[in-house]
């Protein structure tokens, strides 16, 4: 009871900073810390996790404890789970939706009278005003039904986020009480025909009437989500800007458009494969007459508020890939439970237990991301946790697109049919490593954006050791032989002082072996390649594995030391998961960091390049058939 | 089994007929050598290879017998007289069946088969003319013409030494003929050249070694000419155009199909064939070209298909000056570091690819113009190849605008058959805006 009562005191200070605190000498260490915090908090945040760990430092200041919302948020939001998780269990028939490719409106205006349409908009235009944390929870409710999970972040996650982040006040009080409400529903345009991921080639163009009062919008967007019922629009269209020296030059602006503008206009509803429900088609604006003051922003802008809008969007894939993979959890195990096999029921089989046990490390481990990004974002300031959301975002959708594949195969035939719901969501779950840009831009712009900002700190040094110098050459040659002498890095994880609590000092040993190791891999691949590394796709996909692999191994790592140091229940099988998770990535990162030396012979890549060149110049299958002869 | 016997019931009829062998004989052989039935017929030859050597010794040799011998060893046993039997035969016409007959007279004239080798030698340097040189069947035929197992080694003495040398040069030699015409064998040669020569023989090995390079080096050429091209000129040109143009998005246009028209004072008048191919990077490439500079169409230049030779025109410029490239522009903002919107196009750091890891060849590389498109036209002239421009002009308009010069060779003597005077008014209307902004200056312009 003591210690517990210590617990209480400590989380009251700090929320479980330094968490298995059991002496009361630590506690003042606690504050200590809590106070250090504090003060990064209040300055510009400098501190940053992922791209750190780029240059080999770990900031556990960042990371560790692991973020929590207070007990009145918790009620609040408790409160406002269970109606919606109600909803979408008796209300919402995804089959249907599925099936006729369109949500009822009924759905609809059930969604919107328990405020999904505003979750993050600020209570004073109506909304919500939930934080990312929270935004997150519910994205695990409506993340059951995939259409309306996509129909609602459409609206929300990208449509009005500009409006709300970089719109001013008359424009917020001029659309975001309507869009709250789900009066009006929102849609985001960048997208073009000639232009899927590349936003510089954007072709819509937008041109100052004379009485520059006016923008005339003309142009077509692609694969616009809700395109086709949207009445507001965040639109992205090229401007001419003159700039400071006097020249034109086109630049990107975001414009708010409404449909009631005129000349816009949608296309046929897009037959998908998945997520049938949502509404993706293409708009077409023809001299659509945009008064200025709906430019948010300002003038030749747009490319931030773009990027603003969805680099920190993509964290909420997390929560949403664990929600729908904890429901697959108990769909399959109770199959599993129930069907017998030689007369042993299917739960008995390894593999199927295999299965399961993916599942849910996928559906711990997305969780962790999600949360620990959403509260990283929460923190006052301008949090830059782009990187962090990528890595989520891209962890998330593949691993569920795994599980999803995995609970279909429990159920093996029977999974395939529509009779049960596994197909679906192996439909609808492929969407999430396509949209929002692909997994294959993602992983170039998490490992681009690391290298970049490593290059710079290192590049001095590594100038110095390319002229000869021998005093840097012997400084590194030294610390390399110190290195493979003690063979122990230390971050401070563990031990006295620690973050990590002690009973996965296993994991945090190795995920600090790992985050040394791949230090010195990225200074080593900035020497080999310089600024070159762009062309070096390869290279720069393993790069963003291994950095999403530690980023993982941090949140769960730094999830269960807080969960087992306030006591959470079943906080010893968090435990079991971490370890699991962490020694499997550990092997995973150390294979690929092996990958990543020099003339490795695990290494690879340079065969698949030519496999790859050799069949696109054809562009066909290249072997001769088993079966055929030269005689 | 009873073939033997027939075979000798038709030499005694034809004895009582008096009727020369040699005519009748043909159809029996021609039933004989049924495709399938080699290993039947080389059993078959035993007994009358034997009757052969028998022969001599024989005291009631048939006066028939006696005459054809007479009849051979009258003739010269010279080349001549062999390259004289298919001379003879081919006096109407040489095709495969000719050929197959003059092999099947020497097969049936002469049991004891005596000059085999010279006929051989023969028929090889015959092939050709006879157009069966990559028939299979037909050196199948000729290898069969050997006797069998006469040269077949049967002690370890005469398998030491070189039996039966000049034989077995024959056997290679046409084994080698067939291998420079890229004939594989095939199971039936290796029967043959089993009864013939043995397991271990020159011809053996040489039939071995062909079999184990050619299948290697079949496919080697991985831009393979068929040996039948296509007849049609306009088939032929699309065929050596997408050859050249190693790009799979080239796009063929035929802009003028062959044909012969008939004006209303009579003449005739030919209509070449204009085949042309641009693929869409040429496209944007000429869509690019600066209007104040001129284009060049060149040529003929030749391409060789095997034994033909085809000719095609090119549309080029000369390379860009260095102080006419732009550099693209580079927007910082959409491809610099931290500001793209989905991942940097490049970085900003001032470090270069290391040594050890720039495997670049150092190419000294020679700037050349860019091609913008290629032809293949019936006619080298300028009227036809002008066609040619104002048929590419309809998908780049700005060939309108550039000035084109025509450096055309006098070309091959087949492209110049029908004369540059068949020009049609019309045509000349077409080109006249062309010509007109010829800088005629040092450009040798044909007319």
């Amino acid at each position: 009871m003591n210690v517990n009562k210590l617990f209480g005191l400590t989380r009251s200070v700090s929320f479980g900073r330094n968490v298995f605190a059991t002496r009361v000498a630590q506690k003042g260490d606690c504050v200590h810390h809590f106070r250090s915090r504090r003060f990064i908090r209040s300055s510009a945040r400098s501190l940053t996790y992922a791209k750190d760990l780029f240059l080999g430092k770990v900031n556990k200041a960042e990371v560790f404890p692991f973020p929590e919302i207070s007990k009145e948020e918790l009620e609040e939001l408790n409160q406002l789970v269970q109606p919606v998780e109600k909803f979408f269990n008796e209300d919402v028939d995804s089959k249907k939706i599925d099936h006729e490719a369109v949500i009822p409106p009924e759905t609809l205006n059930g969604l919107k009278e328990l405020g999904l349409f505003g979750i993050q908009v600020p209570e004073e235009y109506g909304g919500l005003g939930l934080s990312n944390t929270m935004y997150a929870r519910l994205g695990e409710i409506t993340s059951l039904d995939g259409a309306i999970a996509v129909t609602l972040a459409a609206h929300q996650a990208i449509g009005l986020k500009g409006i709300l982040i970089a719109g001013n006040d008359a424009q917020k009080a001029k659309y975001l009480p309507k869009l709250a409400t789900g009066e009006h529903i929102a849609a985001f345009c960048l997208t073009e025909p000639g232009s899927g991921s590349d936003a510089a080639s954007i072709q819509t163009r937008a041109t100052l009437t004379e009485d520059g009062k006016h923008f005339l919008l003309n142009g077509t967007k692609f694969w616009i989500s809700n395109g086709g019922w949207a009445d507001i629009m965040t639109v992205f269209a090229r401007t001419e800007v003159v700039d400071k020296d006097g020249e034109k030059k086109d630049k990107i602006t975001a414009f708010i458009v409404e449909r009631a503008f005129g000349g816009v206009t949608s296309g046929k509803p897009e037959d998908k494969l998945g997520i049938r429900g949502s509404n993706t088609c293409e708009v077409t604006f023809e001299d659509t007459k945009v008064p200025v003051e709906n430019v948010i922003g300002e003038v030749g802008g747009g490319f931030k508020v773009a990027m603003n809008i969805l680099n920190n969007g993509r964290f909420s894939m997390g929560s949403a890939g664990a929600g729908m993979i904890k429901r697959l959890i108990e769909l399959t195990s109770e199959y599993a439970g129930t069907r017998k096999q030689f007369n042993r029921s299917l739960s008995e089989f390894g593999m199927i237990q295999d299965k399961f046990a993916t599942m849910a490390l996928n559906a711990f481990v997305m969780e962790s991301m999600a949360y620990l990004t959403a509260g990283m974002m929460d923190r006052p300031g301008v949090p830059d946790c782009s990187l962090e959301a990528a890595m989520v975002k891209v962890f998330s959708s593949e691993g569920s697109w795994i599980c999803v594949s995995e609970a279909l195969q429990v159920l093996g035939g029977l999974g395939f049919t529509k009779n049960y719901p596994y197909e679906r969501y192996l439909r609808d779950c492929r969407i999430l490593q396509i949209f929002e840009g692909t997994n294959e831009i993602l992983r170039m712009y998490i490992a681009l954006t690391g290298m970049q900002y490593a290059g710079k700190i290192l590049t001095g040094k590594i100038k110095e050791m390319k002229k000869g110098n021998v005093g840097v050459v012997f400084e590194i040659l030294g610390k390399k032989l110190k290195d493979s002498v003690v063979k122990t890095v230390d971050f401070g994880l563990t031990g006295k002082d620690g973050v990590v609590h002690p009973s996965l000092t296993e994991s945090a040993k190795m995920f600090e072996q790992n985050a040394a190791h791949f230090g010195s891999t990225v200074e080593s691949l900035l020497y080999r390649y310089g600024k070159t590394i762009v062309e070096e796709q390869l290279v720069l996909k393993k790069v963003a594995d291994v950095l999403i692999n530690l980023y993982a191994m941090t949140a769960v790592l730094s999830r269960t030391s807080r969960s087992i140091s306030i006591g959470l229940r079943n906080h010893d099988h968090e435990v079991l998961l971490t370890n699991t998770f962490c020694k499997d990535a550990h092997f995973k990162n150390n294979f690929l960091l092996t990958q990543l030396q020099k003339n490795s012979p695990e290494n690879n890549d340079a065969n698949i390049k030519k496999i790859a060149q050799e069949v696109i110049a054809k562009r066909a299958y290249v072997c001769s058939h088993p079966l055929d002869r030269t005689f | 089994m009873n073939t033997p016997r027939q075979l000798l019931r038709i030499q005694c009829i034809a004895r009582f007929l008096g009727t020369p062998i040699q005519r009748v004989i043909p159809p029996t052989g021609a039933h004989l050598q049924t495709p399938g039935t080699q290993h039947k017929y080389g059993q078959l030859l035993r007994p009358l290879h034997c009757s052969a050597v028998c022969s001599t010794s024989r005291p009631s040799q048939t006066p028939l017998e006696k005459t054809v011998e007479a009849e051979t060893l009258k003739k010269d046993r010279s080349l001549v007289t062999h390259d004289d039997l298919f001379e003879r035969a081919a006096r109407d016409s040489k095709t495969k069946a000719d050929f197959n007959r003059v092999v099947d007279v020497f097969s049936k004239k002469d049991i004891r088969r005596r000059g085999h080798v010279e006929f051989i030698y023969a028929a090889l340097k015959k092939m050709p003319e006879f157009g069966v040189e990559r028939d299979i069947t037909v050196y199948n035929k000729l290898l069969d013409v050997f006797p069998k197992e006469v040269f077949v080694p049967r002690n370890f003495i005469q398998r030491m030494f070189n039996h039966y040398p000049r034989q077995q040069e024959c056997g290679v030699q046409l084994l080698e003929q067939m291998e420079n015409y890229g004939i594989m064998p095939n199971v039936e040669t290796k029967v043959l050249l089993a009864q013939i020569f043995g397991e271990k023989s020159h011809p053996m090995r040489k039939y071995q070694r062909i079999m184990y390079w050619f299948p290697k080096f079949k496919h080697a050429n991985p831009f393979p000419v068929p040996h039948v091209l296509p007849s049609d000129p306009v088939e032929l040109a699309r065929f050596s155009l997408t050859r050249i143009a190693d790009d799979l998005d080239a796009k063929i246009t035929i802009y003028q199909y062959p044909s012969t028209d008939i004006t209303e004072t009579g003449e005739e008048v030919m209509r070449p064939h204009i085949v042309g191919i641009q693929s869409p990077n040429q496209r944007t490439l000429l869509a690019k070209h600066n209007p104040s500079r001129p284009v060049f169409v060149e040529g003929p230049f030749p391409l060789w298909l095997r034994k033909t030779c085809v000719h095609y025109f090119l549309l080029r410029a000369d390379p860009i000056p260095s102080e006419e490239t732009v550099e693209e522009e580079f927007d910082l903002e959409m491809m610099g570091p931290e500001q793209s919107l989905f991942y940097p196009q490049r970085l900003e750091l001032d470090l270069e690819r290391d040594m050890g890891d720039d495997f670049r060849f150092d190419v000294d590389d020679v700037k050349e113009g860019p091609v913008y498109a290629m032809c293949m036209a019936g006619q080298g002239d300028q009227v036809t190849l002008s066609q040619w421009i104002s048929g590419l002009q309809e998908t780049c308009p700005i060939l309108g605008q550039i000035p084109t010069v025509f450096r055309l060779e006098s070309g091959p003597r087949e492209l110049q058959t029908t004369s540059d005077a068949q020009q049609t008014p019309e045509q000349e209307v077409e080109t006249d805006p062309i010509i007109e902004e010829e800088p005629l200056h040092s450009q040798r312009v044909k007319q």
